[in-house]
C-alpha cells in the first residue's frame, strides 16, 4: 500500500494551514469582529483575490498540467457570477416591492408582484417582461445548481467540438479567446436579458440579511477561503495519481498518450469541464463581493490576465497559481487604485495608474526568460522541503 | 498458423503521391518480423496505417481471431486491443519518473473515471519492477525519464509498450543511434518479447536485422518487394537493384 494522499503531498497540508491561518487573522483584525484594523472593502478585496486564486488552480489544471493554455476560463467565472447575481437581484427587488406594495390598500397579486419586480429590474432595458432564462431566478437552490450547470454544460459542448476535431495549441488558446469575446459581446445586447452593458448590479446585499456589510464581507471571506481550500484540495488529488501522470502526459507528448490506448480527447474534455465549473464557482463567490457584474468582466483580456497570473506564480505547481493570482492582482489594485506613489522623473511623472500595464508586461517577459518556473520556481530552492505560500 | 494482422490490397496516397501501392502484409502471433527498405518506402506509413494514425483509400487492415477491421476503430481503440507502437525519436515521459511512465503504461482500464480513482496495487507495482528487470532499468525506477541516456529512454519506451502487454508490437528504428552493446541489448529485449507476441522491427540497419535473425520484409514504393530469410531477401536481384545495390 501506498502512504496517504496527505504524507505524499505534505505542501497541500501547509497550504490548507497557511490559508485557515490568513483567514484567522484576517478575521480578527477586521472591523467586522470590532478591532478595525483591516477595513471592510479590504476585507472584501482580501475575499475577492481568494477566488480569483481558485480560478488560478483552475487555470494551472488545465494549463500548467495538461498544457492546454485555454485563454475562455473567465467566460465560466463570469457565468458563475451572472447565475447567483440573478438570484440576488430578483429576490431582493422582490422583497423591496412587496415591501412598498404592502402600503396600498388591497393586498397585491402575485401577477402584480412580479410586474413590479420585472419593471425593476429591466426598466434600464426598455423591458419589464421576464426573459426565459430567469425562469428559475426565483429559486436559490435552482441557481446553485445554474452556478455549475451553465458553465459546465458550455465547457462540454466547446470543448467536445474543439478536442474531437483535434485543434491544439495557439488554435485552441484562439478558439477560446473567440468563445469569450461572443459571449462577451451577445451579454452586451440589452436583449441578452441580463440587462446588457448595465449588468447586474447590488449583489453586496443578501435578501433578507440584516447584518451590516461588515459582517457579510466576512461571511464571504470564508466563503471563498473554504471554496480556495477545498478546490485547491481537489486539484491536488486529481493531478496526484494516475491521471495526473496521464494529463502531464498530454501535455508532453499526445501522441504517445494516444498510443498507450488512452482516448486523450475524453480526459482533455472532463479536464476542461471540470476546470470550467471551478471558475464557475469562483465567479459566483466573486460578485457577491465585487456588488457588480457586467460583461465587460468576460472581455478577452480577463483570461489573458489569468494565464499572466498563472505564468508568474509558475505553472505546474498548485500553489505557484495561487502565489500568482495573490501577488499579481493585489499589486494591479495598489497600483491601479491610486495608491501607489507617482515616481517624478524630471520632466516626466510616472504615474502608476497608466503605467502598471506596462511594469506588468515586462515583469511577465522577465519571469517568461529568466525565471521559467516563475514565483513558485523558487521553493525548489529549498533544499529537500517544498512548501506552499499564502 | 493463423494470422494475427491481415493487411490486404491497401493503398494510400497523399497529394497524389501514392506513399502506399496495393500493399499486403501478414503476421502470426508469435513472430518477429523485420521490414527494411529505402527512404520513402512506406515504412513509416504503415505503421500509421495499422495504429489507426492514417485512414487508407482502400484495402482492408484485419485483426485478431475475431477478425476485426482496424480501419474504423481510433488511435487509443486499437492500442487498447492489443498494438503497442514505438516510435523512431524516443517519446516517454521526461519529466516523470521511469516508475510512473511504466506505471501509466500497464494494461489497466483506461477510461479517465477508473484512471481517477486508481491507485497502484502491490501486483502492479510488481509487474513494474519486474518490466524494469527486463529492460534494465530496474535501478532507475525513481529517476527523471528526461535525466535517461537515449538508448535509455529506447528501452523504457519499448518497456512501457510492454507493459501494455500488446499482442503486435511495432518497432520503429529502435536501434537508431545506440552503441554496439546498446544494440546487442536492445536485440535481447525484442527477441524475448517476439516469443509471446508478434513484433515488427522496421530498420534501416542491415546489421541489426542480421541480428535479429528472422523473416525479412522488403517495402519498395510502398509495395512488398521480396519477403523470406534475410539471406533470401539479400540475393534477390531486384532488392539488390532498388536498395543494396545504390
Amino acid at each position: 500500500m501506498q502512504r496517504s494522499f496527505i504524507a505524499r503531498n505534505p505542501s497541500v497540508l501547509i497550504f490548507l494551514a497557511l490559508l485557515a491561518l490568513f483567514t484567522l487573522v484576517v478575521t480578527v483584525l477586521s472591523e467586522g469582529a470590532g478591532a478595525g484594523f483591516i477595513s471592510t472593502s479590504f476585507i472584501k478585496t482580501l475575499g475577492k483575490t481568494l477566488c480569483l486564486c481558485l480560478i488560478a488552480v483552475a487555470m494551472d489544471l488545465i494549463w500548467g498540467f495538461a498544457g492546454i493554455l485555454s485563454l475562455g476560463h473567465f467566460a465560466f467565472f463570469g457565468l458563475g457570477g451572472y447565475m447567483i447575481g440573478m438570484w440576488l437581484m430578483y429576490e431582493r427587488t422582490r422583497l423591496i416591492v412587496v415591501e412598498s406594495l404592502s402600503q396600498t390598500e388591497l393586498p397585491p397579486t402575485d401577477a402584480e408582484v412580479i410586474d413590479a419586480i420585472g419593471t425593476q429590474i429591466f426598466g434600464v432595458v426598455g423591458s419589464s417582461d421576464f426573459p426565459l432564462i430567469w425562469a428559475f431566478a426565483d429559486s436559490l437552490v435552482l441557481q446553485l445548481a445554474l452556478v455549475v450547470l451553465v458553465p459546465g454544460v458550455l465547457a462540454l459542448i466547446f470543448g467536445w467540438l474543439a478536442f474531437r476535431s483535434r485543434v491544439t495549441g495557439v488554435y485552441l488558446s484562439i478558439l477560446t479567446q473567440a468563445m469569450t469575446l461572443a459571449l462577451a459581446l451577445y451579454l452586451f445586447q440589452n436583449d441578452s436579458g441580463l440587462r446588457g452593458n448595465n449588468g447586474l448590479s447590488g449583489l453586496q446585499n443578501l435578501p433578507g440579511v440584516t447584518a451590516s456589510q461588515d459582517i457579510v464581507s466576512l461571511w464571504f471571506l470564508w466563503a471563498s477561503a473554504f471554496a480556495l481550500g477545498a478546490g485547491y484540495f481537489l486539484a491536488a488529488w486529481v493531478v496526484s495519481g494516475k491521471f495526473g501522470s496521464v494529463i502531464r502526459g498530454i501535455r508532453d507528448n499526445e501522441a504517445r498518450v494516444r498510443f498507450l490506448g488512452y482516448s486523450v480527447e475524453a480526459y482533455k474534455l472532463a479536464l476542461f469541464t471540470l476546470t470550467a465549473c471551478l471558475a464557475a464557482i469562483a465567479g459566483a463567490l466573486y460578485y457577491p463581493q465585487a456588488g457588480i457584474i457586467n460583461p465587460a468582466e468576460i472581455a478577452p483580456i480577463a483570461s489573458i490576465y489569468l494565464a499572466v497570473w498563472v505564468a508568474i506564480g509558475g505553472r505546474g505547481r498548485l500553489y505557484g497559481a495561487v502565489i500568482g493570482a495573490a501577488f499579481v492582482s493585489l499589486l494591479s489594485t495598489w497600483f491601479t487604485g491610486g495608491q501607489a506613489p507617482d515616481l517624478p522623473l524630471g520632466s516626466y511623472t510616472v504615474k502608476w495608474v497608466d503605467w502598471w500595464l506596462v511594469l506588468l508586461g515586462v515583469s511577465f517577459v522577465l519571469v517568461t526568460l529568466f525565471a521559467p518556473k516563475g514565483i513558485g520556481g523558487l521553493f525548489d530552492l529549498i533544499p529537500t522541503k517544498k512548501g506552499a505560500e499564502e | 498458423m493463423s494470422m494475427l494482422l491481415e493487411v490486404s490490397g491497401v493503398s494510400v496516397s497523399f497529394d497524389g503521391f501514392k506513399a502506399i501501392n496495393n500493399l499486403s502484409f501478414n503476421i502470426g502471433s508469435s513472430e518477429l518480423r523485420a521490414i527494411i527498405g529505402p527512404n520513402g518506402a512506406g515504412k513509416t506509413t504503415f505503421m500509421d496505417i495499422v495504429t489507426g494514425k492514417t485512414r487508407p483509400d482502400e484495402g482492408r487492415v484485419i485483426w485478431g481471431e475475431k477478425s476485426v477491421s482496424l480501419l474504423k476503430m481510433s488511435e487509443a481503440q486499437i492500442a487498447q486491443s492489443g498494438v503497442g507502437r514505438k516510435f523512431q525519436k524516443p517519446t516517454v515521459f521526461e519529466d516523470q519518473t521511469v516508475q510512473e511512465n511504466l506505471l501509466v503504461s500497464l494494461k489497466n482500464p483506461r477510461g479517465w473515471l477508473s484512471v481517477l480513482t486508481y491507485r497502484p496495487t502491490a501486483e502492479d507495482l510488481g509487474r513494474v519492477d519486474a518490466l524494469a528487470e527486463e529492460i534494465g532499468l530496474n535501478d532507475q525506477l525513481t529517476r527523471l525519464a528526461g535525466e535517461l541516456s537515449h538508448g535509455q529512454k529506447q528501452w523504457l519506451e519499448i518497456g512501457m509498450l510492454l507493459a501494455q502487454e500488446p499482442r503486435l508490437l511495432l518497432v520503429d528504428e529502435p536501434a537508431a543511434g545506440m552503441t554496439v552493446t546498446e544494440r546487442q541489448h536492445t536485440t535481447d529485449i525484442l527477441v524475448e518479447a517476439a516469443k509471446t507476441r508478434a513484433v515488427v522491427v522496421v530498420e534501416h540497419d542491415m546489421e541489426f536485422v542480421r541480428r535479429l535473425n528472422c523473416k525479412v520484409t522488403v517495402l519498395h514504393e510502398g509495395s512488398v518487394l521480396a519477403e523470406g530469410s534475410l539471406d533470401h531477401v539479400t540475393a534477390n536481384q531486384d532488392v539488390i537493384d532498388v536498395y543494396l545495390g545504390r
